[in-house]
């Protein structure tokens, strides 16, 4: 990642890409065109069934249906399983390949062993794509947010910033744990990770063929919500796993205010807008009132300033309500709603957090440490 | 019933020979075991992610054991749960007395014989033969006991037959391969952790089943009685029934200690190439499968008897041979430090000279 592409105060904690095994759902489905490949291949050249598969014309293509059609009924079991098509497509189109190569150099006689070769460098070649497809992840974790680039063709990003971040769904595998790495997904505020898993069963009946016909009818589904996203969105298969768990927890834990930071903020919010609102009034005190006064208004404007010493306060209240009979009317009513923001900024004040509270609850932890 | 005449060797030795011989299999089957715990432990700190494989295996096995016996009682089973560092089984109903005996009893004998019993069952599909039993004639203790050695022995020469006659251009022995080892690595109960602890020696697995049996001394009494009273059934009935049950319990305990003894050669392979430096240790690998293809092929154009046999012993030793060349001639080294050493001098302001150019 280049400096420029970084705000201000951003530092990379972690620079990732997925582990070598984390896409062992793809590596397997190659694992298995090769497996299958050499065992048709035994299976027609060299076991106690070879007979079967010898001879010309219509037994010379026994092989490759065998293996097409095992193929096939993988890639359909897979896709109702793993609820991909792409996988039924994907042995489809090396099912047609081996077909159409076949069919096109004439390579009949020869058949099983073409599928055992063809299927090793079906297989490679599907590896390194894999493994093209795994370099193009690129995962920054920096102190203000995580950073999912990826994509071989099209370019894709995605940036969370912690304070954004709603939930974490963390997950290990058998392969995972063996080989310590994992994959995080990092659910955003806006429900972005989480996906839905639909599973649909129907059923039909037909009773009669002649004259009375009876079709019943019955299906269901479920969806259930979980977290899910594409690995170009998630840290996925990082490793060492723990490590980049425990901290992505402490960033996002540093990032998201505790109860007592809200309660501050608030506070303080309340405490601005108070003083903004004197400061409306005294402006417009200081417009409206006669020169005379105005030199006395101005004294008072700095002292109400000192909000921090309550009896100088008191001892401003005292004299605007003295001068309020030399005042017009609409002096008295700015002075007034003085007097009633500065009796809420006392309520507020009540509100804040006590200090003696927290101590004891220091306290109470240094305790409990001890006894720890 | 066979004409036997009544004595104390008919109605008490004959029916121990067998007992004492699957219990003698049986210890000599947790040395076996000891033996690997011990590789595997020293192995661990440079081979983390095999360890952990090895665990998993063994606490997978050690689950479904546990499991089984909930299911057998039938108390059920609640949760599931297998991971690499530990497994957990808890029964829909809790179970005091006898079940929770025989739970316990699955969960610390099991492991020794559950998955050593699946390659059996497996090798039985493989090979198909050697699976005899004698039948015993006098029926003393110590003809028990030879009939018990002949079956075992029968069974021995044909597993170890089969494993020196081994085609790995065939799938299926290939399989059964890749089962031996995958079982061999998890026919241990115990954890193998990331510290030395008292909890991989043998002597734990034999303190908790003892303490176990200890227990509930009347339960090891009725199962005893209930041996002879099958023992003595098999005897009226002339079958040869007795003798069947404990041949297959020492084959089991055979199969697994052969199981481990492939599995010490892997690990000796391993062990050996972390000597090896950087990626010439992938050559060492790389040698098994090669050698025995190049050997098959030599003999497929110049066929010899036992070219199966002899290409398997070809890739053993040109492994062992390539191996050894590497340690020799590759050796790595153990001090390697993350700075070369001339750097460190330089930055020390102190140049260094050997006595004799000082000299």
């Amino acid at each position: 990642m280049e400096k420029k592409e970084l705000l201000k105060n951003e530092q990379i904690e972690r620079l990732l890409s997925p582990h070598p095994l984390s896409f062992m759902k793809l590596q397997a489905l190659c694992i298995f065109v090769i497996v299958w490949g050499i065992v048709v291949w035994w299976l027609t050249e060299f076991s106690s069934y070879a007979t079967i598969f010898s001879g010309n014309g219509v037994a010379s293509w026994y092989p490759l249906m065998l293996w097409g059609l095992v193929l096939l009924l993988v890639g359909v079991v897979a896709w109702l399983v793993a609820i991909r098509l792409s996988i039924f497509l994907l042995y489809l189109a090396v099912f047609a390949g081996a077909f159409g190569l076949i069919y096109w150099q004439h390579w009949e006689n020869n058949t099983s062993l073409f599928i055992m070769v063809y299927s090793v460098a079906v297989s490679i070649v599907g590896f390194l794509i894999i493994e093209l497809y795994r370099r193009s992840h690129k995962y920054i974790i920096t102190n203000l947010r995580i950073i999912f680039k990826g994509g071989v063709l099209t370019k894709r990003e995605r940036t969370i910033r912690y304070d954004k971040i709603a939930d974490i769904d963390a997950k290990q595998g058998i392969l995972g744990q063996i080989f310590g790495f994992g994959t995080i997904i990092p659910v955003s505020q806006s429900g972005f990770g989480l996906g839905s898993d639909k599973s649909f069963a129907a059923g039909g009946v037909e009773m009669g063929t002649k004259k009375a016909k009876l079709f019943g009818f019955a299906g269901g589904g479920k969806e259930v919500q979980t977290p899910i996203a594409r690995s170009y969105y998630e840290l996925h298969g990082v490793y060492p796993y723990k490590d980049v768990k425990q901290l992505v927890e402490g960033l996002v834990q540093t990032h998201v205010p505790t109860q007592y930071q809200k309660e501050q903020v608030e506070f303080q919010k309340q405490q601005v807008d108070i003083q903004t609102q004197m400061r409306d009034l005294l402006h417009k005190q200081v417009r409206e009132k006669p020169r005379g006064n105005a030199v006395k208004q101005t004294n008072e404007e700095e002292e109400l300033d000192e909000e921090e010493n309550e009896s100088e306060e008191k001892m401003v209240m005292k004299k605007t309500i003295a001068e309020e009979d030399a005042f017009p009317p609409e002096q008295v009513d700015i002075q007034k709603q003085m007097k009633e923001l500065l009796k809420k900024q006392k309520t507020v004040r009540v509100a804040e957090p006590e200090e003696e509270k927290i101590e004891e609850e220091d306290a109470d932890k240094e305790e409990e440490k001890e006894v720890a | 019933m066979a004409n036997v005449p009544l004595d104390i060797d008919v109605l008490a030795g004959a029916a121990l020979a067998p007992i004492i011989g699957v219990v003698a299999f049986w210890f000599l089957q947790l040395l076996f075991i000891e033996i690997q715990k011990r590789m595997l432990s020293k192995l661990r700190h440079r081979h983390e992610a095999f360890c952990r494989f090895t665990n998993f295996i063994g606490i997978l096995f050690q689950t479904i054991c546990h499991a089984l016996g909930y299911t057998v009682t039938r108390s059920g089973i609640a949760t599931f749960h297998v991971t690499v560092n530990y497994g957990t089984v808890e029964p829909k109903k809790e179970k005091t007395g006898v079940v929770e005996w025989i739970v316990n009893s699955f969960l610390l004998i099991g492991p020794f014989f559950i998955p050593a019993g699946l390659v059996l069952l497996f090798s039985y599909f493989v090979i198909g033969k050697g699976f005899t039993f004698p039948t015993p004639v006098h029926y003393t203790f110590v003809e028990s006991l030879i009939n018990f050695g002949v079956s075992l022995s029968a069974f021995a020469h044909e597993l170890i037959g089969f494993l020196t006659h081994i085609d790995l251009f065939n799938p299926l022995h290939v399989g059964f391969l890749f089962v031996l080892l995958f079982f061999g690595l998890g026919i241990r109960p115990s954890y193998i952790g990331e510290d030395r602890k008292a909890k991989i020696d043998m002597i734990y697995d034999l303190k908790n089943i003892f303490y176990h049996i200890r227990k509930k001394p009347l339960y090891i009494l009725l199962i005893i009685l209930g041996l002879y009273a099958f023992y003595f059934l098999s005897l009226f009935l002339n079958q040869n029934w007795y003798m069947v049950l404990f041949s297959v319990f020492g084959w089991i305990s055979l199969t697994a200690i052969i199981a481990l003894l492939l599995t010490y050669l892997l690990l000796f392979l391993i062990r050996s190439t972390d000597h090896i430096r950087g990626w010439w240790k992938a050559v060492s690998y790389l040698t098994v499968p090669v050698s025995y293809v190049i050997a098959r092929i030599i003999f497929l154009y110049y066929p010899v008897r036992q070219g199966d046999s002899i290409s398997l012993l070809l890739m053993i030793v040109c492994t062992c041979i390539v191996t050894i060349l590497l340690i020799k001639y590759k050796k790595t080294n153990r001090f390697k430090t993350a700075t070369k050493m001339k750097h460190v001098r330089v930055a020390d302001g102190k140049k260094r000279a050997s006595k004799k150019r000082a000299d």
